[in-house]
């Protein structure tokens, strides 16, 4: 009976407890991943986009195309005006040329955002608009002009300053040449000290004379740096006076239409994101028709019906066709009446403008056995 | 996707109250299994002692000798019953007249070591009830508060889909399961391991019953033989 002093302890249940719940992690983490479904795909039916661009769109594009390609060019007309102007001083200056084509570059580029604000103001805005739209161009162009002068005003600073620095820099060549010349002749020859002293004043002399000449120019370069940069500052002053009323004026008319200005502004420079807005628009459009298409049971297999699909821009529907029978009429009622069921697609409006226009006609593949 | 959704990540991904939330069911768990094992052992151990106890007393073995084998200290089970009611006996026995009156205080001093045995048996019982009652709530409470995260999170999303949800749930419901993962077994436990202890608990009484009507019998004997 000696068994009765001796309690159960607590180590080997605590052990144990430990073991179990180890064990349960364990499987949690080394056995849920196998046992983890393959992917699969959820759809009943797939309607598949075989073409957004359909004969109308391509249409569509090239108009679109059009507008853009002459917006190019007038682009770049201000550059050769630019350049006109320069040409002749520009031959005289060719190593600064690089800094100034980047300067006008960005002037043009300034330039041509104020211009594309403007477009956009024309296509949207009253006469006001208008009005604001041509001041903003001869501030512009004031602005540009401006700009121009100061620039060349800062080449020809910059252009004296480099010979300057050429100068002193041949001259301190020169000079320590010769030192270095007259000291190897001294600690070499001692005969030759007379004629290295000799050497060596007129080194000197030359070296004040040279000073002195350096002095005089860099006294001249600095006033008229002073001069160009008062008369820069000045320039600067007016044409950020300039550019503030202008775009005070352009954010005023911004305002009333910001939104839809911006979001044009960006489909038309990104193409990436339109195209993936557009994306997702036909992913919703497709999940859409999927779920609202009833397939005939008594459907033969290996049937494709291809529906043409015309929207309105605010997402309703215009004309659903079969453009493509499957042969069955039944089959392809069946995708018609999807996809009336499946309209008015209201995400249409969320899209951007030109986005928009993409879809008022695309094409839809009834495929069930892509699914199994 | 088997990365994201295994429990490991999902809890590592989770707001730091459902994290201790889950820490705190963690340390529920393991501890209502260590006191199921250690329970199950105790009881298990109880009975088997009783058995032998029994089979021992009923063999018709010398009481007083039975008495000097059960060991002085802290006797357990039936052997403790056993001890506390015959040393009452042969206490009262030569004081009183009366053998009603030591009837009376054996059964006294074997009710208390009875009670005494029942609660040794259910020792810890009540903290696998808490366990069991309570784990579910306090999952249920991660999970709402991480569900409450989630919704706040989303409202300041553009656009919602499933695909954003389902993983902020998934891991808020993991505290829920968390819970149910400490308190099913608490629960099965505690009802188990306390009908064993109800079992050997009625077991005792009986025992301690058996007991005092055989020391009443002993005592009719020792008067029948007295009087005459």
């Amino acid at each position: 009976m000696a068994r009765h002093d001796r309690r159960v302890g607590y180590t080997l249940p605590t052990v144990l407890a430990v073991l179990l719940h180890v064990g349960v992690i364990g499987l949690t983490v080394f056995r849920w991943p196998q046992s983890d479904p393959v992917e699969t795909s959820n759809a009943v039916v797939q309607a598949e986009l075989i073409s957004m661009e359909t004969a109308t769109d391509q249409a569509q594009q090239a108009t679109e195309a059009q507008p853009k390609a002459q917006q190019g060019p007038e682009r770049e007309q201000p550059e050769p005006e630019a350049t006109q102007d320069d040409a002749a001083e520009e031959t005289a200056r060719q190593q600064a040329e690089a800094a100034e084509q980047a300067r006008e570059q960005a002037a043009q580029e300034a330039q041509e955002a104020a211009q594309r604000r403007a477009e956009q103001a024309r296509e949207v805005a009253t006469q006001q608009m208008q009005e604001q739209q041509a001041r903003e161009k001869s501030e512009a162009e004031a602005k540009q002009k401006a700009e121009a002068e100061a620039k060349q005003k800062a080449e020809a600073e910059a252009k004296q300053k480099a010979e300057a620095e050429a100068k002193q820099k041949a001259e301190a060549e020169a000079k320590q040449k010769a030192e270095a010349e007259a000291k190897k002749k001294a600690e070499a020859e001692a005969k030759k000290k007379a004629e290295a002293e000799a050497k060596k004043k007129a080194e000197a002399e030359a070296k004040k004379k040279a000073e002195a000449e350096a002095k005089k120019k860099a006294e001249a370069e600095a006033a008229a740096k002073k001069k160009a940069a008062a008369e820069a500052a000045a320039k600067k002053k007016a044409e950020a006076d300039r550019k503030r009323a202008a775009e005070a004026a352009a954010a005023a008319s911004q305002d009333a239409f910001g939104d839809e200005i911006t979001n044009e502004a960006e489909s038309i420079a990104n193409a990436r994101q339109a195209q993936e807005a557009s994306n997702g628009f036909m992913n919703l459009v497709r999940r859409a028709v999927e779920q609202s298409w009833s397939r005939p049971p008594n459907a033969a297999s290996g049937l494709v019906t291809v529906v043409r699909v015309q929207l309105l821009p605010t997402g309703e529907l215009l004309s659903a066709t079969v453009s493509s029978s499957s042969g069955d009429p039944g089959f392809d009622r069946s995708a018609v009446q999807a996809v009336e069921r499946a309209a008015p697609f209201t995400e249409m409006s969320q899209l951007p403008a030109e986005a928009r226009q993409k879809f008022r006609s695309f094409n839809l593949r009834f495929n069930p056995e892509d699914v199994r | 996707m088997n990365d994201s959704m295994s429990i490991i990540s999902l809890f590592f991904h989770a707001g730091l109250i459902v994290q201790l939330i889950m820490l705190i069911l963690l340390a529920a768990s393991v501890l209502s299994w260590v006191l199921i094992f250690q329970r199950a052992f105790a009881l298990k151990r109880d009975e088997r002692d009783l058995d032998e106890f029994e089979s021992h007393f009923w063999s018709g073995v010398d009481l007083n000798e039975l008495y000097r084998e059960v060991p002085a200290d802290n006797p357990q089970g039936a052997a403790h019953i056993f001890r506390s009611g015959f040393r009452e006996f042969n206490r009262l026995l030569p004081k009183s007249r009366s053998h009603n009156a030591v009837l009376e205080g054996v059964e006294r001093s074997m009710r208390v070591s009875v009670s005494r045995e029942e609660e040794r048996l259910t020792t810890h019982l009540a903290i696998l009830a808490i366990i069991s009652s309570s784990a579910v709530y306090v999952g249920l409470f991660g999970t709402v508060w991480g569900i409450l995260g989630t919704f706040q999170a989303l409202g300041g999303a553009q656009q919602v889909s499933l695909g954003t949800i389902a993983p902020a749930i998934a891991e808020a419901l993991v505290a829920t399961a968390m819970g149910l993962f400490a308190a099913i077994p608490a629960n099965i436990g505690y009802n188990r391991l306390t009908h064993k202890a109800d079992k050997l608990m009625v077991r005792m009484e009986n025992f301690a019953e058996e007991f005092h009507a055989f020391l009443h019998r002993n005592l009719q004997n020792r008067s029948t033989g007295e009087n005459t």
